[in-house]
């Protein structure tokens, strides 16, 4: 059916002004730019345009892009972290940007627990200026991977935020930033518009301002999108060949790599038969990942590997651990009917596999019914359990009441997703480490299937002291040999990293010709690395 | 009942109520499994698959014969729950009046200023998702509608000869309800089934359409769901949406049809024009026209006596 | 007089009900906002962190009954509480903004189409067997039995997305600032348009049919037959006496399908992505946001209370009957 490419609606855009889609869902927006903040509804820009961090990750080069510090060096015993920091910023009051700020802003998150979003000071013992170009982090222990919390830190002005009385409910309505669109010129609660630092440190920004629109919905974004009213979102679009880029094919584009954290399928690990991993690696087999990216991911993904790693750590995907762990990983109805027998999970007069125990084997998939793409591909793994003879049926619950669930270990199998993290470390230890284990009844942020193995525990050890290239890379083959032998929890694929543009108006945006930075704007502090590359036409 | 049947417009109602009704009984044994991923995505009607296919390959007319079961079964179910219900408020307090009245037609007028939608909404989410959450809330905003209108009836039924000469001779409330006051509301009721029904399918509908339905079952509602979640309009595939949608205002149409008639039915003054109309030869009352004198008439419940 | 009163006691208490059930049902259902918020930090928080969080937000370990005075006395001063979802913003402010273009919404909604169809159901049953008796009701009812979504959905991509003739989101246009100027009063206008004749598409035809069914019962009054005989003219008698008559059992109906009418306003308002309560409520919903859930339920119910106070005064006022 040709769509005729009518205006309908399209507001004619001010020149140099950017329309950007905001994350958060709404009719309305209220003023709040605090960057320390997670809770409630803190504006995108906070902590995408205006604060900014000593460094960014750019999981597609695989290293750090310099930012507000210009380097950073461990120690020999890595109990001490030194940052450079960069000379001639200024705020955008004009007062001097310096490592006393930086300071400030990590003692401020100690003081207020409540803003210390990734727990630092649990290994922080100190942070100290020193003059106004360095800053020292003194550890409790040796913890390398936490430069990933600490370099993502928005820095706040220590002028203006040590009069502030209650730096939780501070809204920030007048953000004094180092970044680089700081000067908000119009905020209604349907629309407001961010205009350019003209004092940003590398130079003036072309676009000349971001304006934001409220959209309640996905398909009143899509709709945004595909008419030309939105430049630059990060929505998941279905059938995106058809409705974005048929519609412009000369200026609309997108961009999904799987770089986003893996989905997976998890099963609970202290109920029997799962504690068995011949019971866990037939569930695997039972499953047509092909089908489920497929179907439910609409072919923008691909299925996983036996490594479970996403495809944000390529470089240090180990040939041999995928080789290893091929034959759990492939389509295998007959193999996962094996291996079930073979564990004792054999099928019953009535046509169903018991448990050990003997009695019949009911199991409730568990998906959180905010994620549509989830629900399918779960209708479509609970078929192919049931193909092998396993009595599986999905339960689509409310979401908060389904992080309860797998927070506490209320379940038998549910999909999830795992922590995103700069490298594999994060996730490896949401996986293998008996550290993050907690018993059932606990509430556990990450490794809901409870699973834990000391070897694992070594290499974490041994990963948190090294800085060491080769070293890190032997390590993470480990982790990933244990991992495709073990199969803690069941890999399907990775997440796609939603993100689409239209060239109309602006160029610079990152795709798969010119993969620079990640296109999602929900990435930040990725998003500064594309906001400062882009440029009206 | 018979006067029912001769009704055009009942006729036409139940009529399309009951080809649905037959959907709803075998159509899923012909269609297969709707669940079933039978083709490329988003295909337009053609003769292999006459409604198309949605965005996940399944095919739009098993969905559709599925959804059916699933949305008028449940729509009846509640129908009949909240008519019961209202017609045991309404009963009780037109019948038993005084005090217990006041107290029920409290409550009947609170519910009634309840706003439902919002309600249903606050309670539906907290519960698990499914039909039987869905029912709930659906009786517990619904019921008042009946039984108000119910109470009403009852209230003017209890001043009536039969009901208090039975209430003299010593006759138990509950016979007296039972066998005199129902009786003589089977056309209130009938006609409340079928607004509570029609309202029964709307609201399901609409919670399933905001997501609180059971996300993984094949209803009306969640057909919409996904159609709207996988952009059926902007991206054209007016056909993921459009039947169903067709479907409900044609089940929503039949029965207000029905009730129409009902109302038609039991107004004396509307049929009495009927029957003029017919038996005068004309094609549509005129009411300037002079009162014409009868010579006879024959048969017809219409007859007047 | 007595009847006024009578009726506003009755809103009060139905006011009072509304208050307790809007707190009693937050706290029956399963989920426990600490819990939601613990989760959204990802279980990063430590529980001193967390009791912070707790306290910020007001969640005591107060016995039930402490809390539940506390909050209809924080109620009464018009302190709903601060919003977790829109933290620190007060539900208040949050409702506040919402509530008005809902009210704008289905306030006008419902006029119109109560006036649309009272005309309809008057004109159809004054010339009975024409046209519009003949082909009204079925078209208006056929047209109210698609959901209110449903109408939504086609109008908006017919007439917003395709023919382009309207804007497709929004309650006024975001370059212009809010206030008694004259391009946004239009915009406003514009923007309405699209929801407003969904929701009177969907309602008509119900107006239309018992305004028929009233119009049809009082022409058969004898005083109808008296006037024609006295040989008054036809719009006198339709207008005068047949129409001020028929009008006054519908009116009863016409505070109540507010209510009916904010309901199924919600449904239209996240179509439109008209900045109303009722996609306020579902994200509230969503989120678990305690207070806003509480707050959006009373203003929703309170905004009907004072819909039917005032039908009722009308009634009265229009009515001499129930004067005395």
């Amino acid at each position: 059916m040709a769509l005729a490419a009518c205006g309908g609606g399209r507001a004619a855009g001010e020149p140099g002004v950017i329309e950007i889609g905001e994350q958060r869902q709404s009719s309305s927006f209220t003023r709040n730019f605090n960057p320390l903040l997670e809770l409630g509804d803190v504006r995108w820009p906070a902590k995408a345009a205006m604060y900014e961090p000593l460094l960014i990750w750019n999981a597609l080069t695989g290293a750090f892009v310099a930012w507000l510090a210009e380097s950073y060096r461990f120690s020999e015993d890595h109990l001490r972290l030194d940052f450079q920091i960069r000379r001639g910023v200024t705020w955008s009051d004009g007062k001097p940007f310096t490592a006393r700020d930086v300071a400030f802003t990590f003692h401020l998150v100690k003081k207020v627990p409540a803003l210390d979003l990734r727990n630092m000071w649990q290994f922080l013992a100190d942070v100290r200026a020193i003059g106004d170009d360095a800053v020292e982090f003194h550890f409790v222990r040796p913890l390398v991977p936490s430069i990933e919390d600490i370099s993502s830190q928005p820095i706040v002005p220590e002028h203006v935020w040590k009069d502030v009385a209650d730096p939780f409910a501070f809204t920030n309505d007048h953000p004094v930033a180092t970044g680089p669109f700081t000067e908000i010129t119009s905020f209604k609660p349907q629309a407001y518009r961010v205009d350019r630092n003209p004092r940003y440190w590398k130079g003036l920004p072309s676009v000349k301002a971001l304006h934001f629109r409220a959209y309640p919905a996905n398909d009143q974004t899509i709709l945004a999108i595909i008419n030309d009213d939105l430049d630059w979102a990060g929505n998941f679009i279905p059938a995106v060949e058809r409705i974005h880029v048929a519609r412009d094919p000369a200026h609309h584009g997108y961009w999904f790599p799987a770089i986003d954290a893996m989905v997976m399928l998890f099963a609970n690990t202290t109920v029997p038969p799962f504690g068995d991993v011949r019971v866990r690696k037939a569930l695997s087999m039972a499953i047509d990942r092909q089908r489920v990216v497929t179907v439910a991911m609409h072919g923008y993904t691909h299925p996983a590997d036996a490594t479970g790693l996403s495809d944000a750590y390529d470089r240090l995907r180990d040939p041999a651990a995928v080789a290893a762990g091929a034959g759990w990983m492939k389509h295998d109805p007959e193999g996962a009917r094996r291996l079930l027998d073979e564990a004792g999970v054999v099928i019953g007069p009535d046509g169903w596999r018991r448990g050990p125990d003997g009695t019949r084997l009911r199991l409730s998939l568990l998906v959180p019914v905010g994620f549509s793409d989830w629900v399918v591909a779960s209708q479509i793994i609970a078929r192919g359990l049931r193909k092998v003879g396993l009595d599986a049926g999905i339960s689509t619950i409310d979401t908060n009441a389904w992080t309860e669930k797998v927070q506490r270990g209320e379940f038998v199998l549910s999909m999830g997703w795992t922590l995103p993290s700069y490298t594999p470390y994060g996730f490896y230890r949401g996986m293998l480490s008996r550290k993050t284990a907690r018993p059932i009844g606990e509430d556990a942020p990450e490794n809901w299937h409870r699973f834990g193995m000391p070897e694992a525990d070594e290499v974490f050890t041994k990963l948190e002291a090294t800085t060491d290239p080769a070293e890190e890379r032997r390590l993470y083959h480990a982790l990933e040999a244990m991992f495709a032998a073990r199969a803690p929890a069941i890999p399907l694929f990775p997440g796609p990293l939603w993100g689409s543009f239209t060239t109309k108006r602006f160029t610079g945006f990152p795709d798969a010709h010119d993969p620079y930075a990640p296109l999602s704007p929900y990435l930040f502090p990725q998003a500064l690395m594309v906001l400062t590359r882009l440029s009206p036409r | 009942m018979r006067s029912l049947l001769e009704n055009r417009k009942a006729l036409v109602g139940l009529g399309i109520l009951g080809v649905f009704a037959a959907v709803a009984a075998i159509g899923p044994w012909l269609v297969g499994d709707p669940t079933d991923f039978v083709a490329v995505p988003l295909l337009p009607p053609s003769f292999a698959h006459w409604l198309g296919t949605t965005a996940q390959g399944q095919d739009v007319l098993a969905q559709t014969v599925a959804g059916a079961r699933s949305t008028l079964f449940l729509g009846v179910i509640v129908g009949l729950a909240t008519v019961t219900v209202g017609a045991i408020v309404g009963t009780a307090a037109g019948y038993f009046g005084g005090w217990v009245d006041e107290v029920l037609s409290l409550v009947i007028n609170l519910f009634l200023l309840m706003p439902g939608l919002p309600l249903c909404v606050v309670i539906a989410a907290y519960l698990p998702a499914g039909p039987v959450t869905i029912g709930l809330v659906l009786v517990i905003t619904g019921w008042a509608w009946s039984a108000r209108v119910i109470r009403a009836q009852a209230l003017s039924l209890r001043q009536s000869v039969f009901v208090s000469s039975a209430v003299v001779i010593g006759e138990s409330p509950l016979r007296i309800v039972l066998l005199e006051i129902l009786p003589n509301m089977t056309s209130l009721l009938a006609s409340s089934l079928i607004g509570a029904t029609t309202y029964a399918i709307g609201a399901e509908v609409g919670l399933e359409f905001l997501g609180m339905g059971d996300l993984g079952a094949v209803t009306w509602g969640t057909n919409l769901y996904w159609a709207s979640n996988d952009v059926a309009l902007p991206s054209g595939s007016w056909w993921t949406f459009v039947p169903t949608g067709a479907c409900i205002a044609l089940c929503g149409f039949a029965l207000a049809l029905v009730n129409n008639a009902l109302d038609e039915i039991s107004n004396p003054r509307l049929s009495a024009e009927r029957a003029f109309v017919r038996a005068t030869g004309r094609k549509r009352l005129d009411l300037h026209a002079p009162t014409p004198v009868l010579k006879s008439v024959q048969g017809g419940s219409n007859a007047p006596r | 007089m007595r009847f006024l009163l009578r009726r506003f006691g009755f809103y009060l208490t139905a006011a009072w009900a509304s208050v307790t059930l809007a707190f009693v049902i937050p706290r029956l259902m399963p989920g426990d906002p600490a819990t939601a918020m613990f989760s959204r930090f990802r279980g990063r928080l430590k529980p001193e962190a967390l009791e912070a969080l707790r306290e910020a937000f007001g969640f005591t370990n107060a016995p039930l009954w402490k809390q539940y005075l506390q909050y209809v006395g924080h109620a009464l001063q018009g302190d709903l509480g601060i919003s977790i979802g829109y933290y620190p913003a007060t539900v208040g402010s949050v409702i506040g903004q919402a509530l008005a273009w809902t009210l704008f919404l289905s306030g006008l909604a419902v006029v119109l189409s109560f006036l649309l169809g009272t005309l309809l159901g008057l004109a159809a049953a004054w010339k009975r067997g024409g046209w519009l008796d003949g082909i009204g009701p079925p078209v208006l009812m056929l047209l109210g039995a698609f959901p209110y979504f449903w109408l939504a959905m086609a109008v908006l991509f017919l007439f917003g997305f395709q023919l382009g003739w309207f804007p497709l989101r929004h309650a006024y246009d975001d370059t212009l600032s809010a206030g008694l100027n004259l391009p946004f009063m239009l915009s406003t206008l514009q923007h309405v348009v699209l929801p407003a004749a969904t929701v009177v598409a969907a309602t008509v035809g119900g107006w239309m049919l018992s305004m028929r069914s009233t119009v049809i019962n009082v022409m058969a009054e004898d005083y109808v037959l008296f006037a024609q005989a006295k040989g008054l003219s036809e719009a006198r008698i339709v207008l005068h006496y047949v129409a001020r008559n028929a009008l006054l059992p519908n009116l009863a109906g016409f505070g109540m399908a507010l209510g009916f009418v904010l309901s199924g306003s919600l449904l239209t308002e996240i179509v439109f992505s008209y900045p109303g309560q009722g996609y306020l409520l579902v994200r509230a919903v969503k989120s678990l946001d305690y207070p806003l859930i509480q707050g959006l339920f009373l203003t929703t119910t309170f905004a009907v209370l004072a819909a039917n106070w005032m039908v009722d005064v009308v009634h009265v006022w229009l009515d001499p009957r129930t004067r005395s």
